[in-house]
């Protein structure tokens, strides 16, 4: 039985929610993630963002904090150890403290809004997390994002974008970001907050500022409708993904910046049309991917880019080389898949 | 002779912990070892066995020691005629998880040896809210349940829910956890012993006990007695005494066929 329903568009339907919405919190500095749980979820967690985090060559560790719960904590309640941890965390010189629940908190029913009400001196934000609720991983990305979101006020709005979502565990995190800048760029429209990857506690202030956010992917849609009503701010659900639609997203964003789109569309096509020339030894191949593996955007990109290049994809199992999964995001994130298919067919 | 371990289940208030105590004080009579585990964090399971005293709980020494150790003789106190009492104990009402507290304390007293003697009867809390109260049906304790229960439909309600329980752990592979019977704990209703016969029939059992309702169990109470220490000779004490030698000759285990609700209301309307 679940009570929740799980995220649509997304091949991301597993996952640890705690350790989503730790992939979001550890991305702002100076601040705690306070694991209300047994000592295992957070030593996991530590293990895994540590680990991804120098794939992406951070080298700081995250700041996470356990309550340490014990039989006797689950038998009596866990209200106490949080009380004792978040009033030891709070002495640190620290800017936020996020509480994130765990499966056996909320199957003990501890009342961690009535412990973390109390005054701290620091703000202290809760993230609902245990993931037994039916939760992903996706869940927990957008559980933690509209909880600190929860924190920003209505500001004036300036004529920047925010990019909200980004998979701070992806391999490729600031490749693709490099990429959303590039675009924009075209369009003249800088960045106001990356919400949320490596920023400062302060920043999330300016969230309502942006005239647009743009989402990492349309799994994050309700995030993107939260935003708009606390906010008003309107938003793209979704990164470029493929050829066409690159030059879609460029459009997209002119039009409600209200500007004209057409020299960087011109512009992004030479520079595809350039791109897939580079790959012309690729023509006549054959090969398989499996659409399973997928998200539903990258699927129609993979067709998209093996039409323009004369590549034969057949069904999975089936001869051919067989081709990973990934979402190419912009034209360059086509480029890349594109060496990377090149490695496979030729190999 | 085998351990015998008795467990009785049962809605809250109907008289499981009268019943219980002077269940074990009767078997005492008889010269066996007992040991009474009440496994309700409300703790009086053992009190009129103790006179009145409310014994330290498990929990409450897990509570106050830590991690430090604890010993049998701090959980475990000598009542009546030598019963040995256990209280299980647990949180605070509204916090924390009970039904933890009653698997931890039988791992802790298993870790103790506790668990011995003729016989070991468990007082469990009324319903069966989750898995850890479900705890004293499994295997390796008690064999032998006992349902307590007036002719009230509410009380045949939670019997018949009870047996829901029972019905599935006694199907597990392993399970030597049966159905013993159905004590009757009388309101004092009109056909009262005739309507929990026939319940416990339809529910693939039998009625092992009749207790009237007697003032002499108050009176006890208030004395801070069981019956069988207070009033030795009352019909009451014998009844229970009867108990005491049905339960120790039962044969008849079995897995229970719990009532559809409607078929219960049925029942329960043909003896107004």
């Amino acid at each position: 039985m679940s009570l929740n329903p799980l995220p649509i568009h997304t091949s991301r339907f597993g996952g640890c929610t705690l350790t989503g919405a730790l992939s979001v919190t550890t991305h702002i500095r100076n601040t705690a993630s306070l694991v209300h749980g047994p000592k295992g979820c957070t030593h996991h967690n530590f293990s895994l963002l540590h680990a991804t985090g120098l794939d992406n060559d951070i080298v700081t560790l995250p700041a996470l904090v356990s309550t340490a719960l014990s039989e006797s904590d689950i038998v009596f309640g866990g209200e106490g150890a949080l009380l004792r941890t978040l009033d030891t965390v709070a002495e640190r010189d620290i800017d936020a403290i996020f509480v994130l629940s765990t499966c056996i908190i909320d199957t003990i029913g501890d009342d961690v809004a009535a412990i973390c009400s109390r005054e701290y001196g620091i703000p202290v934000i809760i993230v609902p997390t245990a993931g037994f609720l039916g939760g992903t991983f996706q869940n927990g990305v957008a559980n933690a994002l509209c909880a600190i979101a929860g924190t920003a006020a209505p500001c004036p709005v300036n004529d920047w974008v925010n990019i909200i979502g980004e998979k701070n565990l992806e391999y490729e995190v600031e490749e693709n970001y490099a990429e959303i800048t590039r675009l924009l760029g075209m369009l003249g429209i800088p960045v106001n907050l990356r919400f949320v990857h490596d920023i400062a506690f302060e920043d999330i202030g300016t969230l309502g500022a942006a005239r647009l956010n743009i989402l990492r992917e349309p799994a994050l849609l309700s995030v993107g409708d939260y935003l708009e009503q606390r906010f008003g701010t309107p938003f793209i659900p979704t990164f470029p993904v493929g050829l066409s639609g690159t030059l879609s997203f460029l459009e997209a964003v002119a039009e409600i910046f209200g500007i004209t789109s057409h020299p960087a569309v011109e512009k992004e096509l030479l520079l595809q049309t350039d791109t897939l020339a580079g790959f012309s030894d690729l023509k006549g191949m054959a090969a398989s991917f499996d659409p399973a593996m997928s998200d539903p955007d990258g699927v129609k990109s993979f067709y998209e880019v093996a039409e323009a290049l004369h590549i034969h994809l057949k069904q999975p199992g089936t001869n051919g080389v067989s081709l990973g999964p990934g979402t190419p995001v912009g034209t360059t994130g086509v480029r890349r898949m594109l060496h990377r298919w090149r490695r496979q067919l030729h190999a | 002779m085998v351990m015998k371990q008795i467990a009785l289940y049962g809605k809250g208030g109907i008289g499981k912990s009268t019943t219980s105590a002077n269940l074990s004080a009767a078997l005492s009579g008889m010269g066996l070892d007992i040991l009474q585990i009440g496994c309700d964090p409300k703790r009086d399971s053992t009190r009129m066995l103790m006179h009145g005293q409310f014994i330290p709980t498990v929990m409450d020494l897990v509570r106050v020691r830590g991690e430090a150790p604890i010993t049998l003789s701090e959980v475990e106190f000598t009542g009546f005629n030598g019963v040995r009492c256990v209280e299980a104990g647990g949180p605070e009402p509204g916090v924390g998880c009970a039904g933890r507290g009653i698997i931890a304390t039988f791992q802790l007293l298993e870790k103790f040896g506790a668990l011995k003697g003729d016989v070991i009867v468990y007082d469990v809390l009324g319903d069966v809210v989750c898995g850890g109260f479900a705890m004293p049906m499994r295997e390796g304790y008690a064999q032998d349940v006992y349902l307590v229960t007036s002719g009230e439909l509410m009380s045949l309600y939670a019997a018949n829910n009870i047996c829901k329980a029972i019905q599935r752990l006694s199907s597990r592979t392993k399970s030597t956890c049966r159905l013993a019977g159905v004590i009757c704990n009388a309101k004092n209703q009109p056909n009262e012993e005739e309507l929990v016969a026939e319940f416990a029939k339809r529910v693939n059992s039998s009625l092992i006990q009749f207790i009237p309702r007697d003032r002499v169990v108050q009176l006890a109470e208030l004395n801070r007695k069981t019956v069988i220490e207070y009033e030795p000779a009352s019909a009451q004490a014998e009844c229970y005494r009867t108990l005491g030698k049905r339960v120790m000759e039962n044969t008849h285990f079995t897995i229970p066929t719990p009532l559809e609700i409607d078929e219960l209301e049925s029942l329960a309307y043909s003896y107004i």
